[in-house]
């Protein structure tokens, strides 16, 4: 991570203290934990959700086989 | 114009008056400049005044109900406004150092529409930087201050604005809420604070970078659950300029005002609402609970089975949308942010895309385990926050004790004063939060309670009948 945090320093022109590099590592390694179990839920046929309705409308499984 | 104590005052109760001609707009608006001047400089509620444009609008409101033109509940009423809306002519900084002179020639749609119904906006309220944290410490502008102990944060990010509704520094105001940024502060300023259905209230005119697209929205702060109902009523509505806001139509917010609650069914969530939840406030909930079984509710459990992933969701949502904003400033001005802003803003342009993706087809999961427990309950109700407000040096220091435990304000999950507030941001249902009490040391704490998507109707009948039996919108700090 620490190295992701160096490229994106050079190309931002952050002008980061080493110290500074590892803090930001630091988080974004704590949120990479953070988002892990969210490949572990079943998603399959569900799409994203970009509006609110009155109720939620469910996606509609498909059929195998069928797209 | 009759005497006045501003303390205390309700839109309810000043409306009629100003409609009968038995209370003066300018004298209204002129008073709550005067108070503004005497306690301002204590508790920082206002980052700017817009005192000339409030007389103009309170002289208008003046001559239009003098001639019989009276326009409704809201006019002549004085409100504020979170520094992330904009007000044509008002400097709008978004608490943060990059905007600092930035003077919008435009009106935000709520702001529109509060003019439109008479309102006079007397002017900007402070906020925690770009709306991203929720205790109001602002580096460039200072602290807020918590009325009821200024040693104390008043919340966040929409801090200025509870402050003023507390202290009787206007009589309504407007906040923005991504992570209860609205219910946060109304907790642990005892005042009410609504987050509507996402899309119910247009964003337009809201700062970009101070609130994710998808869980961001613009609420109110009042004193009484009515007052709240009667602006929404207002600002509520399809705009557009707002492609994001629904054409839902709009019902009459107060006509569930009053209305009886007996055998509704309230659910309660397990577990989630527990996490390090203060002594005190546990037992101000559990009496609220009581309260309203004994107005004839029930309670039931429910059980949304992906409860623990909403911090997940939360900052998979937010930060990725947020960083789509700052980008520009990133690149051109990155220590004009506060340390602690820029390195989450850099943390944030490392999380991969299909986190974001993922985390948006997990939230419709999620809002339709919502749905269900829906079909069981009419409403959910919480505690707003774990704990009451902390002190300053508490938030600098990054922990609170209580109850002889140690709780970080901070952890891997994120901001823990928005843990309890967030599910309502990432499900986007209506949320109000209202004063359910108070600590033995004076303190206001608060309570949520959450309706299905634009049934904001159910949430103030209910936030309604509490408050007429609890009373505790009647007590004021002592300022």
């Amino acid at each position: 991570m620490k190295d992701a945090v160096r490229r994106l320093n050079v190309e931002y022109g952050f002008n980061l203290s080493d110290q500074e590099i590892d803090l930001v590592a630091k988080q974004a390694e704590e949120a990479a934990l953070l988002f892990q179990p969210l490949f572990e839920v079943d998603i399959t046929d569900i799409t994203p959700l970009t509006k609110i309705d009155k109720r939620i409308k469910k996606t509609v499984t498909r059929k195998k086989g069928k797209k | 114009m009759k005497a006045l104590d501003l303390e205390g005052l309700t839109i309810g109760e000043i409306a009629p008056l100003i409609r009968k001609k038995q209370i003066s707009p300018l004298e209204l608006t002129r008073r709550y400049l005067e108070r503004i001047k005497t306690l301002n400089p204590v508790l920082n509620a206002y980052l700017a005044m817009t005192e000339e444009g409030a007389l103009a609008a309170a002289k208008r409101a003046e001559r239009e109900i003098t001639k019989g033109n009276y326009r409704g509940p809201l006019h002549g009423i004085p409100f504020s406004i979170k520094d992330n809306i904009a007000v044509k002519g008002a400097t709008t900084t978004a608490g943060s150092k990059i905007l600092s002179d930035w003077v919008p020639d435009f009106d935000a749609t709520v702001v529109e529409r509060l003019k439109e119904a008479g309102a006079v906006i007397l002017g900007k309220t402070n906020m925690h930087e770009w709306a991203k944290g929720s205790n109001s410490i602002n580096p460039f502008y200072g602290t807020s201050r918590n009325p009821w102990d200024t040693t104390r944060v008043p919340g966040g990010s929409s801090g200025g604005s509870a402050v003023a509704v507390a202290a009787g520094l206007c009589l309504a105001s407007l906040g923005t809420d991504s992570a209860g940024s609205v219910r946060n502060p109304a907790s642990l300023c005892g005042t009410v604070g609504l987050k509507p259905t996402l899309g119910r209230v247009s964003s337009f005119g809201g700062v970009a970078g101070t609130g994710g697209y998808t869980v961001n929205h613009f609420g109110v702060f009042t004193r009484t659950v009515k007052d709240c109902a009667l602006v929404l009523g207002h600002i509520a509505g399809h705009d557009p300029k707002d492609p994001l806001s629904s054409d839902e139509p709009v019902p009459n917010y107060t006509k569930p005002i009053g209305k009886p609650v007996k055998g509704m069914k309230i659910g309660i969530i397990k577990g989630y609402f527990e996490q390090s939840l203060v002594g005190e406030v546990r037992r101000a909930f559990e009496e609220a609970l009581r309260m309203l079984k004994a107005l004839g509710m029930k309670t039931q459990e429910v059980t949304i089975p992906h409860m623990d992933l909403v911090p997940a969701l939360q900052a998979a949502s937010t930060r990725p949308e947020a960083n789509s904003d700052h980008d520009h400033y990133l690149r051109t001005r990155p220590r004009d942010y506060s340390p602690g802003l820029l390195y989450s803003l850099i943390a944030g342009l490392l999380i991969p895309a299909p986190v974001y993706v993922t985390a948006q087809r997990v939230r419709r999961l999620l809002c339709q385990e919502f749905d269900t427990a829906f079909e069981k309950v009419q409403v959910i109700v919480a505690p707003t926050l774990f704990s009451t407000a902390p002190t300053i040096e508490e938030c600098n220091r990054g922990y609170i004790e209580a109850d002889g435990q140690r709780i970080n304000l901070q952890d891997r999950a994120g901001n823990f004063l928005t843990r309890y507030t967030i599910p309502f941001n990432v499900t986007g249902l209506p949320t109000i939060s209202i004063c359910c009490g108070f600590s033995s040391s004076g303190l206001p704490i608060g309570m949520q309670i959450s309706a299905p998507p634009f049934q904001e109707g159910t949430v103030f009948q209910v936030a309604d009948a509490y408050e007429k039996v609890a009373e505790w919108y009647k007590r004021n700090p002592q300022l």
